[in-house]
This record gives structure tokens, C-alpha cells and sequence, in this order.
């Protein structure tokens, strides 16, 4: 949104600009060269600051960094040659993890880790110690269910908790 | 990434652990497996004190009985596993894990190869409106890799792959191509012309 407000505010610029030129002197004037913004890359990123925002290994390290620095968050097949169902994975990838953010509310970790073996869906989490252990061993039920009856397949919780957040550096 | 491949381990290991107990004999055991597996993971877990651990208990398959037949076995000639994934990493401790397998099963002659991993690229634009001198590349890389056997019975087949199938990681993929060899039979063992020349006077 910055870059396309910039980018008309040049744009009007230089054209009040070439307005303002072509009045004064035909030639020999020297005009303003805009370029567009050059954008850069905002994705999967957080921007370095002050050195006080506490960032974890996986969102510290940017999307380039995936397959060697990084692994992946969803395993699955459909996204191999000749492989197909890609869309649908992708779809339900993204309820669960909408699922997982609002069952566990402010207890999340970490990203989710979802895999799928054969039939089966395995979500992993990691987890903060904010609920008493009976509630945490209820909601695990409660998604396992839900989960599966959504998906008509074997869903299983895969939870362990931690007492903080695992901070990698300060950005 | 570190917590994640941590848990990874675990799980493999409590894979393991489940797997051991499952063998022991799980009717038997079925009251008090859950307590066994507690006590197995605490000991394993190498993590700070105040981690606590969740798994739902896996549910025994029936084994599998023996059937002995009369008809004689199938014989294959090749069995060419191809298996397919992102990581090459995975791709090569699950090489280790099948060729293991084939040895203790008996089958020596086995050849592993790596075809060449395939790049599918996509170049899209960067913005949702306009701006299309800015662009974004991505590309997804799949690793492949070759096993195959050389002759083979039906049984062994059938067992290895089995086993190799059951223990696939997720986000690999496998495509098993099978070579049977069959007997000649026995109507085109011998060549025509020599069998009947009496056929041959009525034409003329």
C-alpha cells in the first residue's frame, strides 16, 4: 500500500514537473527521473528493530532458507510430479491451523506441524503452560474428534508443552 | 526449527517404543501399555524438566497368519521401487532403511541409483495490481530415488513391500513397477511347420 501511494505520488510529481519544464524552457531543462518504488520482499519476514522483539527459529529465518536452513511445516505428497490433490491439502492444512489457533487460544508456541502418512493426519504443536493439564487432555480430545470427523480419516495430536516460548535471537 | 526436529525424534522414538510394546503382546498387555509407554518416553526425553507429553495409544493391528498353499509361487524377475520427495535427506536414510531390509530378507542383488531431480518453476507477479516489471519466482524440487531387486519370489515381495510401505515418512511418494517371469506355454514351445506337414498338401 506504501509502494502504490509512493508510486502515484511520483508519478503526479513528474508530471507536474514536465508540465512546469515545458513552460519555462523547451530545452536544456533538467527534469526529475521517478522510477517505481523498487518493492522489496515483505514475505514471511520480520524486519530487524531495536533488538527488544524475541523471535523464534522459524520465523526468523526468511522463505529462501526453506530446504536448508529450515523444514517444512506440512508434509504431503501432492505437491511432487505427477502427484495431484494439492489444492484440497492446502485447503485443509489451512482450517487446521486456523482450528489449532482458535481451540488453543494464546497457548501456541509455535507454527503447527501437520503430517499426513497414508490415511492418518498427525498434528504436531508445541505448546505453552497456560491451562491446567486436565482442560489441555479435554481439548486434545475434543480436536481429535472434531478433526476426524471433518476428515474422515485418523487425526491425531501429537502436543508438548513448554514453559516459554523457545527464543532463538532478538530482532 | 530446533523444538520441531526435537519432537521428530521423539516421535520416531516413541514409534519405536510403541512398536516394541505392540509386539509383546498387546491383548495382554492392554490395561497397563499406557503406563509403560509413559515411563518409556520419560526416560528417553532429554528435554529441560518442566516438558510434559501427550500421545494417544495406538491401537494394535490383528497379526497376520501364515497361509501355506499348493500352487507354485510367483517369480519376479525385477522389482523397481521409485520413490519420490522434497528432501533429499529423507530420501537417503530411507535408501539406508530399505537396502537394509532386502539384505536381512535374503535378496542380495539389488541396485541403487539417483535419477536426476526435476525443478518445476513458476514465475508469477509480485502484486496483486499492476507493477509487471516486479515478479516472484518459486520452485518446487522433487528428489528421486531407484531401488531395484533382481529375482525374487512372490512371498518375499509381497513382505518387503509390505514393509517398505508401512514404514514410508510422510511427504514421500512411491511408484513400484513388478517384472514377473512366466513359464512358455506350452502350445508355442515347439514351431508349427514341424509338428503337422500333413496340413500343408490341401492348400496346394
Amino acid at each position: 500500500m506504501a509502494a502504490a501511494s509512493l508510486s502515484t505520488r511520483s508519478a503526479m510529481l513528474l508530471s507536474a514537473l514536465a508540465r512546469s519544464g515545458s513552460l519555462c524552457s523547451p530545452s536544456g531543462s533538467r527534469a526529475l527521473h521517478v522510477t517505481a518504488v523498487c518493492c522489496k520482499n515483505h514475505a514471511a519476514r520480520v524486519r530487524v528493530g531495536k533488538g527488544d522483539k524475541p523471535v523464534t527459529y522459524e520465523q526468523a529465518h526468511p522463505p529462501h532458507y526453506i530446504g536448508h536452513r529450515k523444514g517444512w511445516l506440512s508434509l504431503h505428497t501432492s505437491n511432487l510430479k505427477g502427484e495431484d490433490g494439492a489444492a484440497e491439502r492446502t485447503i485443509e492444512d489451512v482450517f487446521i491451523r486456523r482450528f489449532m489457533f482458535g481451540t488453543f487460544h494464546g497457548c501456541l508456541a509455535n507454527e503447527v506441524v501437520i503430517k499426513r502418512r497414508g490415511n492418518m493426519l498427525t498434528v504436531c504443536a508445541l505448546m505453552l503452560q497456560k491451562l491446567p493439564p486436565l482442560k489441555f487432555y479435554f481439548l486434545i480430545g475434543y480436536s481429535e474428534t472434531l478433526l476426524s470427523h471433518f476428515y474422515k480419516c485418523p487425526v491425531k495430536l501429537e502436543i508438548q508443552t513448554l514453559q516459554d516460548k523457545a527464543v532463538y535471537k532478538y530482532l | 526449527m530446533a523444538a520441531p526436529m526435537a519432537l521428530k525424534r521423539e516421535l520416531f522414538s516413541l514409534g519405536r517404543v510403541l512398536r516394541r510394546v505392540s509386539n509383546l503382546g498387546p491383548r495382554a498387555l492392554g490395561a497397563c501399555s499406557p503406563h509403560i509407554q509413559c515411563y518409556k518416553i520419560r526416560s528417553l526425553l532429554p528435554l529441560a524438566s518442566s516438558t510434559s507429553f501427550h500421545t494417544s495409544t495406538v491401537l494394535p493391528s490383528t497379526p497376520s497368519t501364515i497361509t501355506v498353499t499348493e500352487e507354485p509361487d510367483t517369480l519376479f524377475q525385477r522389482v523397481k521401487v521409485l520413490v519420490k520427495g522434497h528432501d533429499r535427506a529423507v530420501l537417503d536414510s530411507y535408501e539406508i532403511f530399505a537396502t537394509m531390509a532386502a539384505n536381512e530378507l535374503g535378496v542380495t542383488q539389488n541396485k541403487v541409483y539417483e535419477p536426476p531431480k526435476v525443478m518445476e518453476r513458476l514465475t508469477l507477479l509480485k502484486s496483486i495490481h499492476i507493477f509487471k516489471n516486479h515478479r516472484v519466482q518459486y520452485e518446487m524440487r522433487t528428489h528421486y530415488r531407484c531401488i531395484e531387486l533382481f529375482n525374487l519370489t512372490g512371498c518375499t515381495a509381497q513382505v518387503y513391500l509390505e514393509y517398505i510401505q508401512r514404514n514410508l515418512p510422510e511427504g514421500v511418494a512411491m511408484e513400484v513397477t513388478k517384472i514377473a517371469m512366466e513359464k512358455v506355454p506350452d502350445h508355442i514351445k515347439e514351431p508349427m511347420w514341424e509338428e503337422q506337414p500333413v496340413e500343408d498338401k490341401p492348400s496346394q
